[in-house]
């Protein structure tokens, strides 16, 4: 017999600013399930959790829990009924022990003085049943990414909850970390404990879940089995139509005389007496997407910073972008040679957070005559060039003066893309251009690259994500330690099982077929 | 006349005047060091002292009795943070706006004030104020060198000591003082494990206030007998720096007060022996405070730039 938990009745949630997140949204949980909620960014899924757990209340409708209506007023009610809630960003304190981030806020007493003996018998003893190998008197600033979650979830286990929210748990780990925390969300709903699981990654939605609810702006579109489901229909119910996955279809194919916009010979880079880059040559043309596939940590992140000029450290070899070499040149310059970047880390490199979206859209082209007057910006221009671009890139916003923090990530990422595009570059390097965004700001993000491509752009493509690699580029080369492992003349004359040789080092071309990634 | 100056620089004396002066600079310590484990920054340190210095006299004066006169200062101290809590978290204002208003009209207020009680503009010498003396302990004072150290200092000496040893079990062994660090090192970590970051700010802030004013009642009903103008004179300040020094560091941070409190001594004892310049002798422990706080940052780069500690 299954036993309701949960039960969400027309829920609504309109913030003051006038955004409606939720609208009626009906769901149940029961008790015992592992229970999906997919949607694309800003559909609506983080404020549902939110109203959840008590840190937003519904404008309107009802949240039953365990039979009774809930009327959280904080978090805190919630951990007490016995909800917990496993943050995307991780809440804990990185200076304090394993043990002190557990117990913190419901520390068990000796007198007036905290009991840590008892509080770490009680942390052992938890990280023991579940099987988390937890060194509880570590500090979590030495902890791995992995553990840290692990101590998140010990945290909502400790308050003895039964129902488990994880927002994105899966965003920081890596595929054999993500089957693990698999197995053990297995195991608590062995244990009768309700894990309610939050993602955009569909292939992982599917392999976890008993059941499967789709938001859509704002949105139910109804709970689904998991089984009575196809990869094909849970996209189609996320975004509203099938998924356009061929992106060779969009391609043309001009000619433009084999001319490079990116040629890079011989580069070398140590760290630590160790070779970071080790010599390698390669050349973006004109009119083609190279994809760089690899493991991250192979040297990825040092190419980038190197051809970008982020990097300060002396490294050896040419750089050449359209036809100049930068090696001396900073970012500024290269740019101004006409080189777009859309960068990895798309908080901290991509956007001026506290800014509005209008600046965000030009800043890195802030000085082109057409948005520079003489003495001061021209602000017209600015707002026209900012609205077109939201327009044509869809950015999901009210207005362009909006600060860029309040857009979800797909959307900050749209106006990172927005800008590059707009540049109208010669060269663009795409570092994990769709990283953590979903699947509809994803497909987005891929039609421009291609048609950057197509308008005649060399584009560097550096991703951790094989599907993407093989979908959009021209030509691949595989980085294994600080080298070209692999260079596939034809992107779809090579499968995935093929790259992933290349990947984890178990296969190593010669020289002279490395060589075409460059003299092609 | 070297020569005098280093036999006092090695008597009984020295050390006595150093714990002394230790007293009010460790209260501010402590002040800005309670406020800023719950994540704020208490730089209204000194115009604490000052308002509490002045309020403790008037208290004292008022009802005879000098103990009424340090509640009195706390009383003032209490309000003046919970002033500076109301309008930057209710209201919204830029706390560190507030805190430098209230430093830079601190000391006018404390004249003016002085004036209406007493028409005079530069102490409170002419009000007959109870004070508050020194505490003799039975057996230690007989034990020699030890007995003279530790003996015989004044009372509120000796409350401050008490209360870097509570506070110490208050912040690392309560429950209240654990939370109350997470709220300085992740109000948002804080937040979701269901403490009430907010409370607990304005309960660190009272502390702080309170310490504060303890540093300034010190200065004027068991250090001097007055309130004369400007008698805080960057002490606040000191503690402030201490708390920068320490860097979270509990006893780094009475450590560092105890530091600026030799400065202290040492340009006390040169202003009365020497024929250097008073102005320049003066000027001795803000000249240490300086070099300290510029020799502790650049230690602390180079740490961060050799990887040996994350940077904060």
């Amino acid at each position: 017999m299954s036993e309701t938990i949960l039960k969400l009745d027309n829920v609504t949630k309109v913030y003051p600013n006038g955004t409606v997140a939720n609208r009626d949204i009906n769901m149940e949980f029961e008790k015992g399930e592992i229970h999906s909620i997919v949607g694309e960014n800003g559909a609506g899924k983080s404020t549902l959790m939110k109203v959840i757990f008590g840190i937003e209340r519904p404008s309107s409708g009802t949240v039953t829990y365990k039979g009774k209506e809930t009327n959280f007023s904080s978090s805190m009610d919630a951990i007490k009924a016995g909800i917990g809630m496993v943050h995307q960003h991780f809440m804990l304190i990185p200076s304090f022990s394993v043990v002190d981030n557990i117990i913190l806020g419901d520390e068990p007493k000796n007198g007036i003085f905290i009991d840590k003996k008892e509080a770490a018998r009680r942390c052992q003893e938890l990280s023991d049943k579940y099987d988390f190998e937890l060194d509880v008197n570590a500090k979590v600033s030495t902890l791995s990414v992995a553990k840290r979650q692990k101590v998140e979830i010990l945290k909502t286990l400790y308050r003895n909850a039964e129902l488990i929210i994880l927002d994105e748990p899966t965003s920081v780990l890596t595929p054999q970390e993500t089957d693990k925390l698999f197995d053990q969300l297995r195991f608590f709903k062995e244990q009768g404990h309700t894990i309610l699981f939050i993602s955009h990654k569909l292939e992982e939605v599917k392999k976890i879940s008993d059941k499967i609810s789709v938001i859509r702006n704002g949105v139910s579109k109804g709970t689904y089995l998991n089984e009575e489901l196809t990869m094909q229909q849970l996209t189609n119910l996320i975004i509203g139509r099938d998924l356009d996955s061929d992106m060779d279809a969009y391609k043309t194919h001009e000619d433009f005389n084999n001319e490079k916009a990116l040629e890079v010979r011989d580069l070398y880079m140590e760290r630590n007496g160790k070779p970071v880059l080790d010599h390698m040559s390669f050349a973006v043309k004109k009119g083609e997407i190279l994809g760089v596939a690899g493991v991250e940590g192979n040297g990825q992140q040092e190419l980038v910073k190197c051809i970008t000029g982020l990097e300060e450290t002396a490294y050896t070899g040419d750089i050449i972008i359209e036809g100049s070499r930068v090696n001396d040149l900073k970012i500024k310059g290269r740019r101004n040679l006409g080189m777009a970047y859309i960068p990895e880390d798309r908080m901290g490199d991509g956007i001026a957070g506290e800014l509005p979206i209008s600046d965000n859209l030009i800043s890195t082209y802030y000085d082109r005559d057409d948005i520079n007057g003489k003495v001061f910006m021209n602000n017209k221009a600015i707002r026209d060039t900012a609205e077109n671009l939201v327009k044509t890139f869809a950015v999901k916003t009210k207005t362009i003066d909006a600060s860029v923090n309040s857009l979800s990530g797909g959307n900050i990422q749209k106006v990172v893309v927005a800008r590059e595009y707009n540049t109208n570059s010669g060269f663009m390097i795409a570092e994990q251009p769709t990283h953590g965004i979903d699947i509809g700001s994803e497909e987005f993000v891929h039609h421009k690259l291609i048609e950057m491509r197509n308008a005649g752009a060399g584009i560097l493509l550096v991703s951790a994500n094989l599907t993407e690699v093989m979908a959009l580029s021209d030509r691949i080369i595989v980085m294994f330690d600080g080298q070209i492992a692999g260079y596939f003349r034809d992107a779809k004359s090579v499968n995935e099982s093929e790259l992933g040789m290349y990947m984890l080092g178990a296969k190593h071309q010669t020289p002279e077929e490395i060589g075409g990634a460059l003299n092609d | 006349m070297l020569s005098s100056i280093f036999s006092t620089l090695f008597s009984m004396k020295f050390l006595i005047t150093i714990v002394r002066l230790a007293t009010p600079i460790v209260f501010a310590a402590i002040g800005t060091f309670i406020a800023a484990q719950s994540g704020i920054g208490n730089i209204a340190i000194e115009s604490i002292m000052t308002f509490a210095a002045l309020a403790g006299v008037l208290g004292s004066y008022l009802s005879g009795s000098p103990w009424i006169g340090v509640l009195t200062g706390m009383a003032i101290g209490v309000v003046t943070v919970m002033l500076i809590a109301f309008f930057s978290m209710k209201l919204g204002a830029n706390a560190f706006l507030i805190m430098i208003a209230l430093n830079t009209f601190a000391d006018s207020v404390a004249i003016f004030v002085m004036f209406l009680m007493t028409g005079e503009k530069g102490t409170t010498a002419s009000l007959t104020t109870p004070i508050l003396g020194s505490w003799d302990i039975p057996i230690i004072k007989d034990i020699p060198f030890i007995g003279e150290v530790f003996s015989g200092q004044l009372t509120l000496t000796y409350i401050c000591w008490l209360i870097v040893i509570l506070l110490f079990i208050f912040i690392y062994k309560t429950p209240t003082g654990m939370r109350l660090r997470a709220c300085g090192l992740n109000p948002d970590a804080a937040r979701t494990a269901g403490i009430n970051v907010e409370r607990l700010q304005v309960l660190s802030l009272v502390l702080s206030g309170i310490f504060a004013a303890l540093g300034g009642v010190y200065l004027s009903l068991n250090y001097l007998k007055i309130y004369s103008r400007g008698m805080v004179s960057g002490q606040g300040w000191m503690g402030v720096s201490a708390n920068g020094i320490a860097a979270g560091n509990y006893w780094i941070l009475i450590l560092s007060a105890i530091i600026f409190a030799v400065f202290r001594a040492v340009s006390i004892i040169f202003s009365s022996n020497s024929a250097l310049p008073t102005d320049l002798v003066n000027a001795i422990p803000y000249i240490a405070v300086f070099v300290i706080l510029t020799a502790v940052s650049i230690i602390n780069y180079y740490r961060v730039k050799r990887g040996k500690v994350e940077e904060q």
